[in-house]
């Protein structure tokens, strides 16, 4: 029993350390004053005004919203492909691809962003959507064939044969009995592969050049130079995004 | 049929993940100087060296701060039930989902001199004057702390779940003490999940760079710092890819080890 209440009063602290300090970006961004203050002093909108009023944030939302498009409709094309193709394969093939998938999760992601900016220049990619689409799809693209593979679980072979049997094309036995069944996993695919490509820092930094700074390298690039209140409208505002898009794709996935 | 659905994925890949890595091993061994120049001047110098050792040294204890803050909060999960429990899974989910440069930015917003926990510290007279959290080696333990405990939590709950019940209720029909109970029964079977945390949150450690890069001095680099610092401000870049050359030949020991005795696989399904 004393071990329960040790339990509840210390994870409940832990949980309060996870959740309370990212919010306090929340409230910093309402301060008044040119210097952030917490809790502000006196209240405003004053910073939100200015981040819609500046051109170079305004792009920076926008680079960041095409890049997380292209990489998620990418990721999802080449890993749901893939995540079919692979509960195909069997035995070691199989597991060398999943390893091959996987590796980006596990290779330092600093280690890959130096790669890609020395390749990328000789190719013409940095400082490009193209470029931090491609970056992004190297850690979108796992989340996509794991969540894919596993809602393949739920898809009986026997429901295949038997759409063959009766004389479906291969087109419409994808779209008739597979699609519905993947697609709860696809959506959450999707969900998890644009949130973190908008969130990208560091192959970005790398990548983005003055071209196509995207809203998390404008905001590394500012926390370096000056410590303004903006920053904390920004951070708000990808926190707002966040949950709207993962409130979209699950209502999107129940619906269907 | 099964070619065409895979091979799209893989050629993407070689092209834009294994390509780059092999032309950044290339150049690690393509200096002017010679093959093993650039390895020469990593390893034989102890400025870069001590890089290496600071960042073995807060891995490790993030790691061990990790599992230590990881455990009981696992346990408190599996007591939770209904709209409890699915708050606290979305207390742990929920910074999964915002951006590192967010979580590290709060951080800087919190410990700064004049900042809140400052201010709280010095108004109840804890302390003199305000400590200084950041820059330094304590702000960038509580920052990466803060990123990585969900990957120390969500395995070690996954472990807990599946351990059964009635072992316990045995053992304490056997008359064994509660700490007894923990120590031969619970704890042993919370094993798997422990080590599978600490082997993710180790590995994610290795090569951390936006949190260390913004709460860390430049008297503590680590190896993803100095890697930054090399190719954006030096500009040797033969001597950036040895370094992670380097890296990534740490990363790969330390899972060849581990994964003898962890099944990595369990982590990721975890999440």
């Amino acid at each position: 029993m004393r071990t329960r209440w040790a339990a509840h009063i210390f994870g409940s602290a832990v949980l309060a350390f996870l959740m309370l300090p990212i919010l306090a970006v929340v409230p910093a961004s309402f301060n008044h004053q040119t210097f952030i203050r917490l809790p502000p002093e006196t209240w405003s909108l004053r910073w939100y005004g200015r981040f819609f009023a500046d051109r170079e944030w305004l792009t920076s939302l926008w680079t960041s919203f095409e890049v997380a498009v292209i990489s998620t409709l990418l990721s999802v094309a080449l890993g749901t492909a893939a995540a079919i193709g692979l509960a195909r394969l069997g035995g070691r093939l199989r597991a060398l691809l999943t390893g091959l998938v996987l590796a980006p999760m596990i290779v330092p992601v600093i280690v890959t962003a130096v790669a890609l900016y020395y390749l990328g220049r000789y190719w013409g990619l940095t400082g490009t959507v193209l470029g931090l689409s491609i970056a992004h799809v190297l850690t979108c693209l796992p989340f996509v064939v794991l969540n894919v593979g596993v809602s393949l679980r739920a898809l009986d072979p026997n429901w295949l044969r038997a759409a063959e049997g009766l004389g479906a094309s291969p087109a419409r036995v994808f779209f008739t009995v597979t699609l519905p069944t993947i697609l709860p996993g696809l959506f959450g695919g999707a969900a998890f592969s644009f949130i973190s490509s908008f969130d990208e820092v560091t192959m970005s930094i790398f990548l983005a050049g003055i071209t196509a700074k995207t809203l998390p390298v404008k905001m590394w690039e500012t926390v370096r130079l000056e410590f303004t209140p903006v920053l904390s409208v920004a951070s708000t505002l990808l926190i707002v995004l966040t949950i709207a898009t993962f409130a979209a794709f699950r209502v999107a996935g129940r619906r269907t | 049929m099964t070619a065409a659905l895979v091979l799209p994925a893989m050629l993407f890949l070689i092209l834009c993940f294994v390509a780059p890595l092999l032309a950044l091993f290339k150049l690690s061994v393509t200096a002017e100087q010679g093959w093993q120049w650039a390895y020469g001047q990593i390893l034989g110098s102890s400025v870069y060296l001590r890089v290496f050792w600071n960042t073995l040294v807060i891995a490790f204890v993030v790691t061990v701060l990790s599992v230590i803050l990881a455990y009981p909060t696992a346990y408190l999960l599996t007591l939770l039930k209904g709209w409890k429990l699915a708050l606290a899974i979305y207390g742990v989910l929920f910074p999964l989902w915002i951006s590192v440069l967010i979580r590290t930015f709060a951080w800087i917003l919190l410990l700064e001199k004049n900042g809140p926990v400052n201010r709280l510290l010095v108004g109840s007279g804890l302390t003199e004057s305000p400590i200084q959290f950041l820059f330094n080696n304590t702000g960038v333990l509580i920052g990466m702390v803060h990123v990585l405990l969900p990957y120390a939590i969500l395995p070690i709950f996954a472990n807990m779940l599946r351990i059964d019940g009635r072992l316990l209720l045995a053992s304490d029909g056997l008359a064994a003490s509660p700490w007894m109970t923990f120590r031969r029964i619970y704890l042993p079977l919370s094993m798997p999940g422990i080590s599978a945390g600490a082997v993710f949150v180790f590995l994610l450690s290795l090569g951390f760079f936006i949190t260390p890069a913004l709460l860390g001095g430049i008297n503590n680099l680590t190896v993803a710092m100095l890697i930054e610092l090399l190719v954006n401000e030096r500009l040797i870049w033969s001597q950036a890819a040895a370094a992670s050359v380097l890296l990534l030949a740490a990363v790969g020991a330390f899972l060849a080890v581990t994964t003898r005795f962890v099944r990595l696989g369990a982590v990721l399904e975890a999440r």
